[in-house]
């Protein structure tokens, strides 16, 4: 593991890992603060925030309690972004290493392939897969995997590539692994980490084209998310402006705060592995 | 927008790959054969899939269409039959391909007009919200990036640098909303929305004039916006070249800071933001699809995203279509640029 | 002006009925209208075929009824709620077997020929009745139309047709188009379809598809000194939201059929300069419906049926969800509407205890975790309002232990997993009261329709009652007895709850305080616009 201390040698990640805390903080506690549906109606329609200490930050639309939605909105939030970049990453990592493993013929399918999902705006290409499915959680996060995971398979690939040829590989093929078994097994691990380093773009970018979908119609009415409740709140932008404002705020700081983090990670990796 | 994370990761590639240390000449010529050979298959993939992906959508054209004016079952059946949805999937993608192939792109099935006429009384619009955007992040991202990484870790560096990001973190849908109702709304200053005044009959300079007013604000909620990805890898291409031994060299010399930091360490860092450029331009055109909507621009996002609402496959196929070779073109361009660009061709740069 | 002062009055109290919070009415109506000027108004949506005969729908309307005109307009206080336009006067025969149009002298196409009864003869027969999509059900029957001059049409009719409906389609199936453009070629293809030819009092000019339509004033109208507008631009604003920005920054004077969003009247009321208008729609109101897919065997028990509509809180729908700008529904009539209309029909009052009661009674005991069964909703995602009714809903339901899962559909996703997959439980719809039962509200209620037609009843309900009912009202060719036949059908459908109707609303408009004569018919978004005038 790294170093605590090292990775909070900058005020950036301080406070990125301050910001991502308090997101987990939110998520974490949300139904043990909020019980029960935060979608039920709990007061009067539109009441503004600060003016009943039950309902601190208002309610919305139906009468449903901000606050209880922001909490359970951070989870989902959370959820999607972490999820999606699960996805993108697996994918991406797989795709790549086959693409830079076998090479030849596979490689050069694989890749075209991936040049066909770069070629598409990746928000366009969400778009249409979620209008087609159909929005629910599940669908918006493949929707979002869809657009992301050619990235980390360029990386993973360019990462085999530069590995398959190392020693340890080669006494693999020698022993008579089966090639699949030297892909994933010894070639894969070695090529992660730099994946893994996206992912906090990923996942910041992921939450980012939740809220954009929603925003658009595209979201599930089952769950709360920020972009859910920003997109609820536009129709009454000028007379409540705090139902989008509150969640705004929220998204901004969420993907402010992966930003930051991940970046300090990477720094600090960067640091690390130049030391060794 | 998702498309936050395309372009840093494309451009590490970038970074990382090594390159062939041949001619420039010699280079992009083998580049452009290879990729207008490999462009084909991708734009096959890009057409089968896309075609797929709408045959599988719940609901037809008819379905879409109907929403608004209800009807009988003779009348649905009637339509169907009239926009060819009575045919078979895989003759309709023969047929899409066959006409393809005389590169024609059809007959859309909301407008009743041809595809390419449609497309190209938007694309235009697009391309001037695109091109002004990316002008605006890149131009502006990267002096603010030389001035940040002129001197690295200051208090301005790190301001810039936050600043920039929290602006990156906001949706595009937020900014512009909250631009009109400040500049639209409030002050007054600019329209609320268009690309142009309606119906107003200019021409020349004054029709330029007034497309540039009804630009500034969805080309800054656009621009500033990607603002930061330039900003940043100015800042970090910049980092790294301080620490390059040449830099070491020339600071040696004695050479004035602020020469140092122009002439060589910022050229250095601009490299890696021209790759960029060509790389953010299809996710520009995904982001174009919100801003487009929220400014009534009458641009190509805003009609993908009606197509996909109207069902209208081939419209929707067109788009998608021209777009990818935009983005092919654009960065086939990109690149040939670069083979001819970059001082530091071989192994030196593999190490970066 | 003294005919319009009346009308204004009249329509005043005609409406109060169904909406009881209204704001700002209309101020300046009473000052002599100014010639001249354009009109800027907001359009969310873009038609592409713009031929009223072909397509009757409020979108292709709200542009085109400026350009194609009726045989009559709705009215406030003609007879029979019409005022004439292409037509003066009009008459059905007894038997039901023909009905007679006395036709408008002097009318000129746009392209200056004379308008004549051949040209309704052409309408009726090659575009109303085999082309338009309510055309079709309510002309099914014409078998020809007689010509005895330039000035007289006579609808001829196979099977007898009540009168009362052909009058009642009037405003919005008997667009007239001119035989000597649609005469030649396919009628689908005509060009004139995306640039209308008419005789109304504007003239279709330019369409730039994702910026505006632009109408201009046709100077050779038959109408006295009108239109009085030189032009009309509609311009497209795609975003919810913009409207009540373009308004405010005074680039748009007009905004109708609720551009600006319900939520943000109350503030843009108090916006100096701007006004607030809930008048102008009483012709096109809209039914908030729970439709019910009677194939579950849950939905099928009258008893679940009749827990649901005790479930729905009519009142907070109406004061939360359209905050005020609406009317509680007592059954498939509106209550705004003159003819038909009966309040004497059961209902079902909020009661949540007699909710639970009726499921407990009808065997479906809550669960451990409190559920008693699980159901699917899809609201309908056309409104913000049925969305947003969708999320009342689910939580209501919750509230009786019936636990919904709500499905977001886009418009042709859900039109296809409603009405031809019946992928639904529950669904949340908007369907139209066009004036008269017959023309699109029995369909939903109506057994042994084919799968796929949409706003219709696709949840597999029969009544054999009912269905004999329906048959009979549309065979009756005496008013009053269609009349009541019409209100033992709102009452057997309140009974047997084949769908649930919670709540009626319509559109709101909001103007400049410049723009004149504004809602002063019931189909005033979609009317001529030929007296609609600009102060300044």
């Amino acid at each position: 593991m790294i170093p605590l201390r090292r990775f909070l040698h900058t005020p950036e990640a301080i406070a990125g890992a301050i910001l991502l805390t308090a997101l987990f903080a939110m998520a974490l506690s949300a139904s043990l603060l909020f019980p029960g549906d935060p979608q039920a109606i709990a007061g009067p329609a539109l009441l503004p925030p600060f003016q009943d200490w039950s309902l601190p930050l208002g309610t919305d639309r139906l009468g449903r309690d901000v606050l209880a939605e922001l909490f359970h909105g951070a989870r989902t939030s959370l959820a999607v972004g972490l999820a999606a970049a699960a996805a993108a990453l697996a994918v991406g990592a797989v795709v790549g290493t086959l693409a830079g493993f076998a090479g030849g013929l596979v490689d050069e399918m694989l890749m075209r392939t991936t040049d066909a999902f770069q070629t598409v705006p990746s928000f366009l290409l969400a778009l249409a897969f979620v209008s087609v499915v159909g929005p629910s959680l599940g669908v918006v996060v493949i929707a979002i995997a869809l657009g992301t995971w050619t990235g980390p398979a360029r990386v993973a690939r360019a990462e085999v590539l530069s590995i398959r040829e190392r020693d340890y590989v080669a006494s693999a093929r020698a022993v008579g692994m089966h090639p699949l078994e030297i892909a994933f097994r010894e070639v894969l691990p070695n090529a992660l980490p730099p994946v893994l380093a996206m992912s906090s773009v990923i996942v910041a970018a992921a939450i980012l084209t939740e809220a954009a979908l929603s925003f658009l119609g595209l979201g599930d009415p089952n769950r709360v998310t920020w972009g859910g409740m920003i997109s609820e709140g536009r129709a009454v932008l000028r007379t409540a402006p705090f139902l989008s404002i509150v969640p705004g705020i929220a998204l901004v700081l969420t993907v402010l705060g992966i930003y930051l983090a991940g970046e300090g990670i990477v720094e600090t990796t960067a640091v690390r592995r130049g030391l060794s | 927008m998702s498309g936050r994370t395309e372009g840093g990761t494309r451009a590490r590639r970038f970074c990382s790959s090594s390159r062939a240390a041949d001619a420039p000449m010699t280079r992009a010529l083998a580049l452009l054969r290879r990729r207008l050979v490999g462009s084909v298959f991708v734009l096959l993939i890009v057409v089968i899939g896309t075609f797929l992906l709408l045959e599988a959508a719940p609901g037809d054209a008819v379905d879409a269409y109907i929403v608004s004016t209800g009807g009988d079952a003779g009348m649905i059946e009637l339509l169907r039959h009239r926009w060819g949805l009575d045919q078979s999937e895989l003759a309709r993608l023969a047929n899409y391909l066959w006409a393809l192939l005389h590169l024609d792109l059809g007959q859309s099935v909301t407008f009743s007009r041809p595809i390419r006429d449609v497309i190209l009384e938007r694309l235009p619009n697009t391309l001037l919200l695109m091109v002004s955007a990316t002008a605006l992040s890149f131009g502006l991202g990267s002096a603010l990036g030389i001035y940040a990484g002129a001197r690295p870790g200051s208090l301005r560096d790190r301001f810039l640098s936050i600043g920039s990001l929290a602006l990156y973190a906001v949706p595009g849908f937020w900014l512009g909303l909250a631009l009109i109702i400040v500049f639209a709304v409030g002050l007054r200053w600019l329209p609320i929305g268009g690309i142009e005044t309606l119906a107003s009959d200019k021409t020349g300079l004054d029709r330029a004039a007034d497309i540039g007013i009804h630009l500034v604000l969805p080309v800054s909620a656009l621009g500033f916006i990607y603002l930061a990805l330039y900003l940043r890898m100015m800042r970090a291409g910049m980092a790294e070249v301080w620490r390059q031994d040449f830099v070491l060299a020339v600071r040696a010399r004695g050479l004035s800071r602020r020469r140092i930091v122009l002439a060589h360490v910022a050229r250095n860092a601009l490299l890696p933001l021209v790759t960029m450029l060509g790389l953010q331009s299809a996710q520009m055109l995904g982001g174009s699809v919100v801003i487009e909507s929220v400014f009534s621009v009458p641009g190509l996002g805003r009609l993908a995203q009606e197509a996909v609402a109207s069902r209208d496959t081939p419209l929707l196929l067109g788009i998608i279509l021209v777009s990818a070779v935009l983005v092919i073109a654009i960065n086939l361009l990109v690149d040939i640029a670069y083979a001819f660009l970059d001082p530091r061709v071989g192994a030196s740069e593999a190490g970066a | 002006m003294s005919g319009f002062t009346i009308s204004r009055r009249k329509m005043l109290a005609g409406s109060a009925m169904l909406l009881a919070s209204t704001a700002m009415p209309i101020s300046g109506w009473a000052q002599t209208p100014k010639k001249g000027g354009r009109l800027v108004l907001a359009a969310d949506s873009e038609p592409r075929n713009l031929n009223p005969a072909i397509v009757a729908s409020n979108g292709v309307f709200f542009i085109s009824s400026k350009i194609v005109e009726t045989l009559a307009e709705a009215s406030f206080d003609g007879k029979d709620g019409l005022a004439p336009r292409l037509a003066v006067s009009w008459e059905g025969a007894p038997d039901g077997l023909s009905a007679t149009f006395k036709l408008r002298d002097g009318v000129k196409w746009h392209d200056g020929k004379p308008f004549t009864s051949a040209d309704v003869a052409f309408s009726a027969l090659h575009i109303w009745k085999p082309l338009q999509n309510l055309g079709r059900t309510v002309f099914k029957d014409l078998a020809a139309v007689d010509t005895p001059d330039d000035l007289t049409a006579v609808f001829k009719f196979a099977k007898p047709t009540p009168f009362q409906l052909i009058r009642n389609a009037l405003p919005a199936l008997s667009s007239v188009v001119p035989k000597h453009i649609y005469e030649v070629g396919k009628i689908e293809d005509n060009p004139a379809n995306n640039a209308p030819i008419g005789t109304g009092p504007f003239k279709f000019d330019e369409y730039k598809p994702g910026q505006y339509y632009r109408l201009t004033k046709n100077t050779d109208y038959w109408g006295k000194d009108e239109p009085y507008l030189d032009e009309i631009i509609y311009q497209v604003l795609p975003d919810r939201t913009s409207a009540a920005s373009a308004l405010e920054a005074g680039e748009i004077q007009l905004a109708a059929f609720s551009a600006v969003p319900l939520a943000d009247l109350d503030r843009i009321s108090k916006v100096p300069g701007l006004k607030v208008i809930t008048k102008g729609y009483e012709g096109l109101t809209y039914q908030l419906v729970v439709e019910i897919n009677h194939r579950r065997k849950e939905l099928a028990d009258l008893k679940v049926r009749q827990a649901i509509a005790h479930a729905i809180d009519k009142d907070f729908v109406v004061k939360t969800v359209f905050l005020g700008y609406a009317a509680t529904a007592t059954g498939p009539v509106p209550k705004n509407d003159p003819q038909f209309y009966t309040a004497n029909v059961p209902t079902y009052p909020f009661d949540v205890a007699k909710a639970n009661a009726l499921l407990d009674e009808a065997g479906y005991k809550k669960g451990a975790d409190g559920k008693r069964f699980s159901l699917k909703l899809l609201p309908a995602p056309y409104f913000n309002e049925t969305k947003q009714f969708g999320d009342y809903l689910r939580q209501a339901l919750a509230a009786i232990g019936i636990d919904a899962q709500l499905v977001n559909n886009d418009s042709a996703a859900h039109i296809k997993a409603v009405y031809t997959d019946h992928a639904f439980d529950l669904a949340v719809g908007p369907p139209v009261f066009r004036g008269d039962p017959a023309i699109s509200t029995t369909i939903l209620m109506q057994s042994g329709i084919p799968d796929g037609v949409p706003f219709s009843n696709q949840g597999g309900y029969k009544n054999d009652a009912l269905d004999a009912l329906i048959t009979k009202a549309s065979e009756t060719l005496d008013t009053s007895a269609r009349t009541d036949l019409y209100k033992e059908f709102q009452k057997e459908v309140a009974a047997d709850l084949p769908l649930i109707n919670v709540a009626e609303w319509s559109f709101i408009s909001v103007a400049r305080d410049t723009v004149g004569n504004i809602a002063n018919n019931p189909r005033w978004a979609v009317s001529n616009w030929a007296d609609t005038y600009l102060e300044s």
